[in-house]
């Protein structure tokens, strides 16, 4: 009936769509009061349509952003014809494609003239979950139940009515009180979206929506297609390595993937991915298809609309036992941080078929959290690192890599704390917070520059909690381009003596006075150093991010330490001293 | 006759409000001088007295005021055209400024750069010395080392010097020494000190707008001097004061000072005529809307006042002074229609700005703009673009349509240049309706007052989208902020910083902190020539509840600070976190925090007259002009409507839409949906047809 398309109508209501969930995201950050949410904005807020499919998102950070779709199919199946007007399903269980376990959905079925037209969802972080520690890092789970409270879908509200019970049991196994009411926050989030959808719905009829629905879905699914049509036909593979399951010293787990273009359509297979770790370092499907889509995204026009029709011709197969999609009941709570070596095997796949459009690699993540009391005013605090576990991107074809952006899976969505504020909120003194020099690969295109950490912990008895990666091998360059830096944090007691924590780290009783480092490190540099305009290497010398010593030793750059002027005979000399290379 | 005029410098056009003492006004538009904008300041002050007939000098000493507004700041930033600027810090931040907080803003393209700091590395230099996070010295300041990074940047050239330490908002000692310093080796550079431009917590926040003013303090200063100087070989002896983005005015001298203020004050006279122009009819709840060229400017106003921020971005750079919340985004006449990938129309955000211009201006434009679209479904009359000055192509409009738009979509011209129409238009909405919620309210209770060139043409269509009843479109829309400025107070913000729960603020720190800032803004107001009795005061607390991230800025009245009412200051931030986020902890107990105290210290200067019109009945024939064919979006088909000079209509007079109503700078399209009413001031305001009653009672009442 494509006839009756308005396709001016198409255009306005993706416009209204988006317009929707991004007030249901600023309702959402106004009404929450975990700083993990309405700070840090660790939270995805969506429209579905009657069948669970993706009508447009606003996502904050990316590594949850294909984490609403799954769950929403999975939830119209599992009750079928028992969803019913002012119902309101929780979820979060990851063996039913929930992502994360401290990730709690909310999902909302929308009618109109008592027909199922539609969902409005949104899924935050939750400050805790149940299991065997607050917050639910847990380095000691072997399964599930260790990690969080499992709830798979369960109705709330029925009919308009709260499950008193219910929402009781749920509740009573949680620590906290403000997530019971984050909860809710989620649920007001839904009820906007329900009403802007019905609006739309209202003004049109439901048929008309239905049609310029699905046209719209097709015109994504075209401008995808036209993406994927652009990548040479092929079948191309990669892997990356897992250090350390968090109980095994030494331990290391294998990504592969392979990856089929053809023509329109693009299937990724993780078939050949090693088997699950017995620890917490193990992904779910939906983490980890979240970091494939999301690193593919990266490589195509930036500006299409997130909905079904953009994932259509996505194709993506992990097996159940891998460590990227972990067999029940094994414990998950490490799987969002797999992302970055999901999005390496990527790139160094495809790069040979598209090397303008993958990155060098990024740094990958190392975390800390410390948490103790402030003896200033003798209540707890609990401080995630951000500021410190920021390290650099992989530069691109033409454009040098983000210098202190962070892991890929958030893409430079997370704010540092504000210095002050940290020392407020904080028994600690920041002692330096600075670009690290010499820590971005060099490359004609460099990479992200990484920073350097370091604080004194102002409070006895503190516990300090790595998670991560990044200690072993540094980000790769790319088609010449040199790697990056490796990632450290590394305690030093004030009786002088020094710990160099592990990446999965749970250190108790760190005393006051203590000083905490951290290097986060820089990213994959990209293309020959040598090919990088000199001036622009004298530039940065002067600017104190690469030493004398690696201009002329990796950019093959002679600079005079007085005038930062290049020294022209000298640089040629350095230039001509070995071929270009090429990867 | 005695004078006041308004000068607002925009990118393309300068515009002039000249107001006489008998009630009578005149607007201006004169082509702006990017290069010194003075130029066509001058020019528009010459063409105002020869209009009333007055030698220069004659005229200028009758002109009690001139208010003025300048991009010169913003510009300086957005072309990094500033001024050569060194940074001092304390040892171990100097990369702040740059990591902007470690942020991306788009998240998927890696192909997206950090913005270039305004001050290069080599030139954020570090310096010993250490205060913690309550002010106490942990590590003496070396003075000797200020010295030399003095040294360094006398030798390097530099013309502006910042400086920003850790913690300094709880000790500016350091500070002080530092810039006495600094100020001994360069006397002539620019100095910008964190605790004067800034003293609030937030390292980030407060060095990015210390260098934000240092970077833009030697712009200001030499253009506002010779600005200065022009206008006193042309005879002017009286007050020049200059906008603010806080929607107050400024004496040059302080603006010197603090140059900062002045940036993204280019919008800023907007929402205080929004003010005035809702308040004529009693609404004291508005949002203003300003359509120009490239951009479309949105604010919110409660209660007679515009909405504030203080994490305001020129260039994605921090600028925390207190501002008028006014949102930009791409849409305006000159807003490019194109077809992605998936063959889905799309409106903006590029444009075509004045050169080449749409394609209708004949310039050489080629791509089909909003104001093409606006022309080919009759909006706009081709003889009658700015006054009939500017005559537009109708033909290249049609071609461009055509050819990049009708054609890709398969349909005819009119369907597609419709279609442009309605895109931009809900684009709009969508942007105030995102402003409106982040405030909390509902943007459906707000009258929409309207303004800029395009701003009318599409503003019934935009209230249809939000469900809003009622519009005005001031008789002065074309130059609306020029307008607020004259409307403007004196109005200078202070902030310190006091961290501590709420309940154990100490009384004399409390009074003391106020004191200073109350001592401070007197003193500066009393300079700007305001009598003591006509200064307002105007205090605030930023509170939270302990752990909390945000804070809220609450009011609190200047008894319940005298009185140190502690009880009374914390009632009020309840209900106002409620109303913001949707829940208080009042119940619970949760203490409150305080981290930063306001003041707001207001001198009232003397508003224009506006010359009230008699009632000269419903009738508005003796306006008709002719009839036109025009599209009716929601109807979709051309109609013969009448169209009507809106420099005739008069008080009273209503006009049934549709219709279309033009002045020389705006056209006005009432929407079958709407009529017209002619307010006693000469403004139209438009509504629903359900809400005649009511408005009709507002405005003859």
């Amino acid at each position: 009936m494509t006839s009756e398309i308005d396709k001016v109508l198409v255009s306005i209501l993706q416009r209204r769509l988006k317009s929707i969930t991004e007030e249901m995201s600023i309702a959402l950050t106004m009404t929450t009061r975990s700083p993990i949410l309405c700070e840090a904005k660790d939270f995805v807020t969506g429209l579905y349509d009657a069948k669970g499919k993706m009508l447009e998102q606003t996502e904050n950070l990316p590594i949850l952003s294909f984490s609403l779709g799954p769950v929403c199919e999975y939830i119209v199946d599992y009750f079928g014809d028992e969803i019913y007007p002012g119902d309101v399903i929780f979820h979060n269980d990851v063996f039913s494609m929930g992502n994360q376990n401290n990730d709690v959905a909310a999902y909302k079925p929308i009618f109109f003239e008592e027909v199922l037209v539609g969902w409005a969802a949104c899924k935050g972080h939750q400050a805790d979950i149940g299991g065997a520690v607050q917050g639910g890092y847990n380095p000691n789970a072997t399964e599930v139940w260790q990690e969080a409270l499992r709830i798979p879908p369960v109705k709330v509200f029925e009919k308009g009515r709260l499950r008193k019970d219910v929402w009781d049991l749920i509740f009573a196994n949680i620590r906290l009180d403000i997530v019971p009411e984050d909860m809710r926050a989620e649920i007001g989030s839904c009820v906007v979206g329900e009403r802007g959808l019905l609006k739309i719905i209202e003004r049109y009829g439901r048929e008309a929506f239905e049609a310029h629905k699905e046209y719209l879905f097709d015109s994504t699914e075209k401008m995808m297609r036209a993406e994927i049509r652009t990548i040479p036909n092929g079948v191309y593979c990669g892997e990356s390595t897992c250090y350390f399951d968090g109980k095994n010293p030494g331990s290391q787990y294998t990504i592969r993937v392979k990856i089929t273009v053809e023509d329109e359509e693009i299937t990724f297979d993780y078939s050949k991915t090693d088997a699950q770790t017995t620890g917490f370092v193990n992904g779910t499907y939906t983490s980890s298809a979240s970091a494939t889509t999301l690193t593919f995204l990266q490589m195509v026009n930036p500006n299409m609309p997130h909905n079904d029709g953009m994932i259509r011709p996505l194709h993506i197969t992990i097996p159940v036992g891998t460590i990227l999609n972990a067999a029940y009941p094994a414990a998950t709570t490490y799987g969002n941080h797999l992302c970055p070596n999901n999005a390496d095997v990527i790139m160094r796949a495809l790069g040979p078929a598209i090397p303008d459009r993958v990155t060098a690699e990024w740094n990958e993540l190392l975390c800390s959290l410390t948490t103790g009391t402030d003896p200033r005013k003798g209540t707890p605090y609990v401080d995630i690192g951000f500021m410190g576990l920021k390290g650099g991107s992989g530069a691109i074809h033409g454009v040098d890599g983000y210098d202190h952006i962070g892991m890929i899976d958030a893409s430079g969505g997370v704010l540092d704390q504000d210095y002050e504020m940290f020392e407020q909120q904080t028994p600690h003194l920041l002692v330096k917070h600075e670009y690290w020099h010499d820590s971005a690969g060099p490359g004609r295109w460099r990479g992200g520059l990484g920073v350097e950490t370091e604080f004194i912990i102002g409070s006895d008895k503190t516990k300090v909690v790595t998670f991560g990666d990044g200690d072993v091998e540094a980000a790769r360059g790319a088609m010449g381009g040199m790697e990056g830096t490796l990632n450290k944090i590394e305690l030093t007691y004030p009786d002088g003596r020094e710990y160099l924590c592990t990446t999965k780290d749970l250190v108790e009783n760190v005393p006051k006075g203590t000083v905490y480092f951290q290097q986060a490190g820089g990213g994959g540099g990209y293309g020959d150093p040598f090919l990088r305009p000199k001036v622009k290497v004298a530039e940065e010398v002067r600017n104190g991010i690469v030493s004398l010593e690696a201009a002329r030793r990796d950019y093959g750059v002679a600079v005079d330490p007085e005038t930062f002027a290049v020294i022209e005979d000298e640089t040629q000399r350095l230039r001509s001293s070995r071929p270009i290379r090429e990867n | 006759m005695k004078y006041k005029i308004g000068i607002d410098v925009g990118g393309t056009f300068t515009d002039f409000l000249l107001t006489r003492s008998d009630g009578h006004f005149s607007t201006y538009k004169v082509l702006s001088t990017p290069k010194d904008p003075s130029i066509a300041t001058m020019q528009g002050i010459a063409e105002m007295a020869q209009d009333e007939g007055m030698p220069l000098k004659a005229f200028l000493g009758a002109v009690e005021v001139i208010v003025h507004g300048t991009t010169v700041t913003t510009n300086a930033v957005l072309t990094y055209r500033g001024a050569k600027t060194g940074l001092v810090t304390t040892d171990g931040v100097r990369d702040a400024l740059e990591m902007r907080r470690g942020i991306r803003e788009e998240q998927y393209n890696n192909r997206y750069t950090n913005v270039e700091p305004l001050v290069p590395r080599y030139l954020r230099l570090p310096v010993t010395g250490r205060l913690d996070y309550a002010g106490s010295e942990r590590a003496p300041l070396e003075e000797e080392e200020v010295r030399r990074r003095a040294e360094f940047f006398k030798q390097q050239g530099v013309q502006a010097v910042a400086v920003c330490f850790m913690n300094s908002f709880a000790n500016r000692d350091h500070e002080d020494r530092a810039a006495r310093i600094i100020r001994e080796v360069l006397p002539d550079a620019y100095l910008s000190v964190s605790t004067d431009v800034l003293p609030a917590i937030r390292f980030y926040d407060r060095v990015s707008t210390t260098v934000l003013n240092a970077y833009v303090g030697p712009t200001l200063k030499r253009y506002l001097e010779s600005l200065l100087k022009k206008l006193e070989e042309a005879g002017f002896p009286n007050v020049l004061l200059i906008m603010q983005s806080n929607g107050g005015v400024i004496s040059p001298k302080i603006a010197m000072e603090h140059a900062a203020t002045t940036l993204l004050s280019g919008p800023a006279g907007g929402p205080v005529a929004g003010v005035v122009y809702a308040g004529i009819q009693e609404y004291r709840d508005c949002i203003t809307m300003d359509m120009g060229g490239t951009s479309f400017d949105c604010a919110l106003i409660k209660d007679a006042r515009p909405f504030t921020t203080s994490v305001g971005e020129i260039n994605r750079l921090r600028l925390a002074l207190p501002m008028l919340n006014v949102v930009t985004i791409g849409a305006g006449g000159g807003s490019i229609g194109w077809i992605d990938e998936g063959g889905l129309l799309r409106m903006g955000p590029q444009s075509a700005s004045s050169d080449p211009g749409p394609a209708c201006y004949g310039l050489g434009g080629e791509e089909p703009a909003c104001t093409d679209a606006d022309l080919i479904l009759g909006y706009l009359d081709p003889n009658y673009f700015a006054g009939g000055r500017m005559p537009l192509y109708p033909d290249r409009a049609k071609k461009a349509v055509e050819e990049k738009i009708a054609k890709r979509m398969g349909y005819d011209l009119y369907e597609a240049a419709a279609g442009m129409y309605k895109v931009i238009n809900v684009n709009m909405a969508a942007a105030v309706r995102e402003v409106a919620v982040k405030h909390g309210q509902d943007p459906r209770d707000f009258p929409l007052v309207v303004a800029g060139g395009a701003g009318p043409n599409h503003a019934c269509m935009i209230a249809l989208e939000l469900e809003n009843p009622v519009l005005i479109v001031p008789r002065e829309s074309s130059i609306f902020c020029a307008a607020g400025m004259l409307m403007s107070d004196l109005k200078h913000n202070f902030v310190r910083t006091y961290a501590v729960l709420l309940q154990n603020a100490d009384p004399q720190v409390f009074g003391r902190l106020f004191d200073e800032m109350k001592r401070e803004g007197k003193q500066l107001i009393l300079s700007e020539g305001i009598k003591e009795s006509d200064i307002e005061y105007r205090y605030s607390l930023d509170l939270r509840y302990v752990k909390q991230y945000h804070e809220v800025e609450v009011f609190v009245t200047a008894q319940e600070v005298d009185r140190f009412d502690i009880d009374a200051m914390a009632k009020r931030f309840h209900p106002a976190h409620n109303a913001l986020y949707g829940y208080s902890l009042e119940d619970q107990g949760t203490p409150v925090e305080l981290i930063n105290m306001r003041l707001v210290c207001i001198g009232a200067t003397e508003k224009p007259r506006f010359q009230e019109q008699k009632y000269a009945g419903e009738d508005p024939s003796h306006a008709y002009k002719n009839q036109r064919k025009v599209y009716m979006p929601n109807q979709r088909e051309f109609r013969d409507i009448p169209v009507f000079d809106g420099l005739a209509l008069q008080f009273g007079n209503r006009i049934e839409g549709p219709a279309i109503v033009e002045q020389v700078n705006t056209t006005t399209f009432v929407a079958p949906e709407f009529n017209v009413f002619t307010d006693r001031y000469g403004s139209f305001t438009m509504y629903l047809k359900d809400r005649e009653d009511e408005v009709q009672r507002r405005i003859l009442s």
